[in-house]
């Protein structure tokens, strides 16, 4: 064997360079490729920075790439999306299988149409078989051609491996990946250098898939993430050695500062004699029967293809038939909101960003399958990189119909699945494709350890009427087939066996919850006055005109939170004034001159933002411009919006709502300009002009702001996370950022106190105010109007009719008092049932 | 409702695939810093100038011999790049 030597890879243009993170494209500065650097050329003939035979030159003569003798490939890409020249402006010089010497000139390209005609000229550098390296010459500035730039330490495992591999391999324990990004480029480059200090061959595992730990691309193809389970296997002399440096090396984050996963997570697994396993409520209800576990199919795919042109025409014959499936499927869909997952899906499908990092793959020599994979996972986890609830669950989107094109590249087919009568279908993440096929006359439920509240099994579950739990702890993976199980998404729980006796309970339960509905609906026109005679006006949260009107049906007493930012948000560009009005005013005529209409301003950001209102991306959108602040910023966008609300004064009574506010001077801002609006339009009154309380501050000045507003409505949701410094959709808090934590409760009852000493109303608009638990407790603190989701609308009018005030007040003192929202809720359950008698109502 | 928000974190996410309007061309004619103008001959020399491949500034010159490399170098333009008749890329790196 050749003695190793440092091999030197010289620049192939003269130019800039720039740091390969900043290039604007994400398949490059991701290196999902490989690492390497970037060059912005001031010369136009690209030259060999290393010897060896062109292995890939692509017809287009954008991209070439050279493998020298020792396995080391180098691969050079000329600008970015410059494949869409198809050749334009490029000569090449030399032809696949060719050997090339250092230096040779392989492509000429003018650089003049290639600037005025594509995307970029920035020409990538990138050591695709993953060798480390370290640069001869500063990481900036300027560079010559010919210059030598990075020197490379050919690995010399490809022969030791062979035979290491014959030798029994050992497993080191399962490591809880603790890195925030997975093992992206740095840390895997970091753990692949370590693993290459042993002679032992190593692979590196999550759950089927593995890799050889010592090449930085096949590690970073696991696409490992956050919290996955990684295990270490070695075979060879040194394996034990191996094993035990490179779990701990795993363990410490490889190189990146890590919080480190508790053990207590591989404890818990080992307890089986766990009853319960918890989780977040996604769709209510509950549903007794067998686990069914879904595993999402794993496909192997190879790395390199054919000819570019023929790969090209695999993923384009797949991605055709791949619209065509989920044009079937829209068009079999069980309802709307299935038909607009799989709609969005077709979307995905022809989104230039994902189809162009494909290419640009299949360019560089890989198959379809793999390039297709590479595009839509490191898109996936881009989405999933930035924090964002929402952009999570569109990973899981890209995620699935990934998997849908990769399955017809491979002529994978998909088989019906066979389900058993009551199944409880458990899953890692179920996606839209999967529950799509499935036989819902025979599913129960679903119970999930990824997804939240806005995940598709949420909102399929909910269009089927099923119950469903996300975030249970991963345990619920390993439940046998078969296993009798009670799902109880009410309480958020899965019962492992249960008993008999749970088991009637849940179902005459059932049965009382059919009839109590009923009952409500029946009663749905009654005014919600409690017992003792004391009014509490029930109100819708709408975002749409069908949902007044629904509203209004359901016999809501008005609106008490219209989310405005649902009529901006299907655009490009903003609503006209026209079109707003119009909005506005035939929401206001449902409603009539007698009902209140409570129109929130544009409440957007940084995490929900507008396509026409183009924001700098902050690193904490939930602290950062949304609400008020951002209409603040952009007084016009709020001006248009105030006239426009305007145009439907006495059509109802209008009320106008700020979102966000946090300071007087915001508050007072906004009414200046409100005034302004109202008087241009010659109005002489002004509209009721009220603040959301949903950040700590307000609630605890409340007693500040009331003598300058209207009215208050507290937001909970907000309210609680910013409190409880909890993130609502965050996977693991998301259970314990609770609206019924005594400390969100004590700012209700100081806002409630702040405003009634000065005859101002409080309403709750949270998702609080839809728990018919909460019900009493919000009446106790003196909130006199509940802003409820359009289909509790009757339930809640009911509980209201049910209690006593002077009961709700006491109550209410007893939990302000309490540690912590179990706690609460526990309270209130017993309260609840002391004083409520729901059997009395069911006669009636 | 659905596609609608994908459409806009689509656009949020890639603005620069996701070209709804044509970008106005970002600098005015003069929007060249001043050591720049003067290091490419002064403004008299310039026939026209745009902004091209997200990291250059192209310029067309009268004369290239007014060009002074020295010059730009100094003015901040870390590449530069001389091309057929009289066009000269001015490498000026990623515009925030």
């Amino acid at each position: 064997m050749a003695t190793p030597q440092q091999l030197q890879l010289l620049a192939p243009l003269s130019g800039v360079l720039m740091p390969l993170d900043q290039v604007p494209d994400q398949v490059f500065s991701s290196r999902v490729i490989g690492d390497g650097l970037c060059i912005d050329p001031t010369s136009q003939t690209l030259c060999a920075p290393l010897a060896g035979v062109i292995s890939n030159v692509q017809a287009s003569g954008h991209a070439v790439s050279i493998t020298d003798d020792n396995g080391v490939q180098v691969l050079m890409h000329i600008g970015l999306d410059t494949v869409n020249l198809a050749g334009k402006g490029f000569t090449r010089l030399v032809e696949e299988g060719q050997r090339v010497v250092v230096g040779q000139a392989l492509i000429e390209f003018d650089a003049d149409y290639i600037a005025l005609n594509a995307r970029s000229l920035l020409t990538l550098m990138l050591v695709v078989s993953g060798e480390p390296f370290t640069w001869l010459a500063p990481e900036t500035g300027v560079v010559e051609s010919g210059q030598p730039l990075l020197s490379l330490n050919p690995s010399e495992v490809a022969a030791d491996e062979r035979i290491a591999q014959e030798g029994e391999a050992l497993f080191s324990k399962p490591v809880t990946l603790a890195n925030a990004n997975g093992l992206h480029a740095r840390p895997a480059a970091v753990f692949a250098q370590a693993a290459k200090g042993f002679s032992a061959s190593i692979c590196l595992h999550k759950q089927q898939a593995s890799a050889n730990a010592k090449s930085l691309v096949a590690i970073m193809a696991l696409q490992t993430a956050h919290g996955d389970v990684l295990q270490v296997s070695a075979a060879g002399a040194d394996a034990e050695a191996a094993i035990k440096t490179l779990a701990e090396l795993l363990a410490a984050g490889c190189g990146e500062t890590v919080t480190v996963v508790a053990e207590a997570e591989t404890v818990v697994v080992e307890t089986s004699s766990l009853k319960v396993l918890r989780g977040v409520c996604a769709s209510a209800g509950s549903a007794f029967g067998q686990v069914v576990q879904i595993a999402q199919q794993t496909l192997e795919v190879s790395e390199f293809g054919e000819s570019p042109q023929a790969e090209r025409e695999h993923l384009s014959r797949a991605l055709a038939a791949a619209v065509m499936a989920l044009q079937q499927l829209r068009d079999n869909a069980t309802g709307d909101a299935q038909a607009d997952i799989f709609k969005a899906h077709q979307e995905l499908l022809e989104d230039p960003g994902l189809l162009d990092q494909a290419l640009a793959l299949i360019n560089a020599g890989n198959s379809a399958g793999f390039a297709w994979r590479a595009a839509t996972e490191s898109t996936a986890a881009l989405f999933k990189s930035l924090g964002n609830a929402l952009l999570a669950e569109r990973a899981a989107d890209l995620a699935d119909v990934g998997q849908r094109v990769l399955k017809l590249i491979l002529g994978v087919e998909d088989r019906a699945m066979e389900l058993p009568d009551g199944a409880i279908l458990i899953a890692e993440q179920l996606t839209p494709s999967q529950t799509a096929g499935l036989d819902t006359r025979k599913v129960l439920g679903f119970a999930t350890v990824g997804g939240g509240a806005t995940s598709h099994v949420a909102i399929l579950a909910r269009a089927f009427g099923l119950p469903a739990i996300c975030g249970l702890p991963v345990q619920v993976l390993a439940l046998a087939n078969g296993t009798r199980v009670l799902l109880d998404a009410d309480k958020g729980e899965l019962q492992l066996d249960p008993d008999l006796a749970a088991i009637e309970q849940l179902q005459t339960h059932r049965q009382q919850q059919k009839k109590r509905q009923q009952y409500e609906l029946e009663n749905a026109g009654l005014a919600a006055c409690t017992r003792d005679g004391h009014h509490v006006e029930i109100t819708a949260n709408i975002a749409s005109l069908a949902e007044a009107e629904q509203a209004m049906a359901l016999g809501g007493e008005g609106v008490g939170l219209l989310r405005s930012e649902f009529l901006y948000l299907d655009r490009n560009h903003a609503p006209s004034h026209d079109e707003q009005a119009s909005t506005y005013s035939a929401i206001a005529r449902t409603l009539g001159p007698a009902r209140n209409l409570v129109v929130r301003t544009l409440d957007v950001g940084g995490d929900k933002p507008l396509a026409y209102v183009p924001m700098e991306r902050e690193t904490n959108p939930f602290l950062g411009m949304r609400g008020i602040r951002l209409c603040l910023e952009r007084p016009q966008l709020l001006r248009d919006q105030f006239k426009a609300i305007l145009s439907s004064a006495g059509l109802a009574r209008l009320h106008i709502m700020l979102p966000m506010v946090a300071q007087l001077s915001e508050l007072r801002l906004a009414r200046q300009l409100l005034a302004e609006e109202a008087l241009a339009l010659g109005l002489t009154e002004l509209p009721k002009l009220g603040i959301m309380i949903e950040v700590p501050a307000a609630a605890l000045m409340a007693d500040l702001f009331a003598p300058e507003v209207d009215f208050f409505s507290i937001g909970t949701n907000d309210l609680t996370q910013y409190t409880l410094a909890m993130d609502r959709d965050h996977p693991r808090l998301a259970s314990q950022a609770d609206s019924f934590h005594p400390s969100v409760l004590r700012l209700i009852a100081s806002t409630v106190k702040g405003a009634h000493a000065h005859g101002k109303w409080v309403g709750v608009c949270g998702a609080m105010a839809s728990e018919k638990l909460a019900v009493p407790l919000l009446l106790g603190l003196g909130v006199d109007e509940l802003s409820v989701s359009v289909p509790l609308i009757p339930a809640i009018k009911a509980v209201v009719r049910e209690v006593d005030l002077l009961d709700c007040q006491a109550i209410a003192q007893q939990v302000l008092g309490l540690e912590s929202a179990e706690q609460v809720r526990e309270a209130l359950r017993q309260h609840h049932e002391t004083t409520v008698n729901t059997s009395l109502v069911l006669e009636n | 409702m659905f596609e609608k928000m994908q459409r806009a974190f689509w656009k949020a996410l890639t603005p620069d695939l996701v070209v709804d309007e044509p970008k106005v061309v970002a600098q005015p004619v003069c929007g060249l810093a001043p050591n720049v103008v003067a290091a490419l001959g002064g403004v008299d020399n310039l026939k026209s100038q745009q902004p091209v491949a997200l990291t250059r500034v192209r310029v067309e010159l009268r004369d290239v011999v007014q060009m002074d490399r020295q010059a730009l170098t100094a003015a901040g333009v870390p590449g530069v790049m001389l091309l057929e008749g009289g066009v000269v890329h001015l490498i000026t790196g990623l515009q925030p």
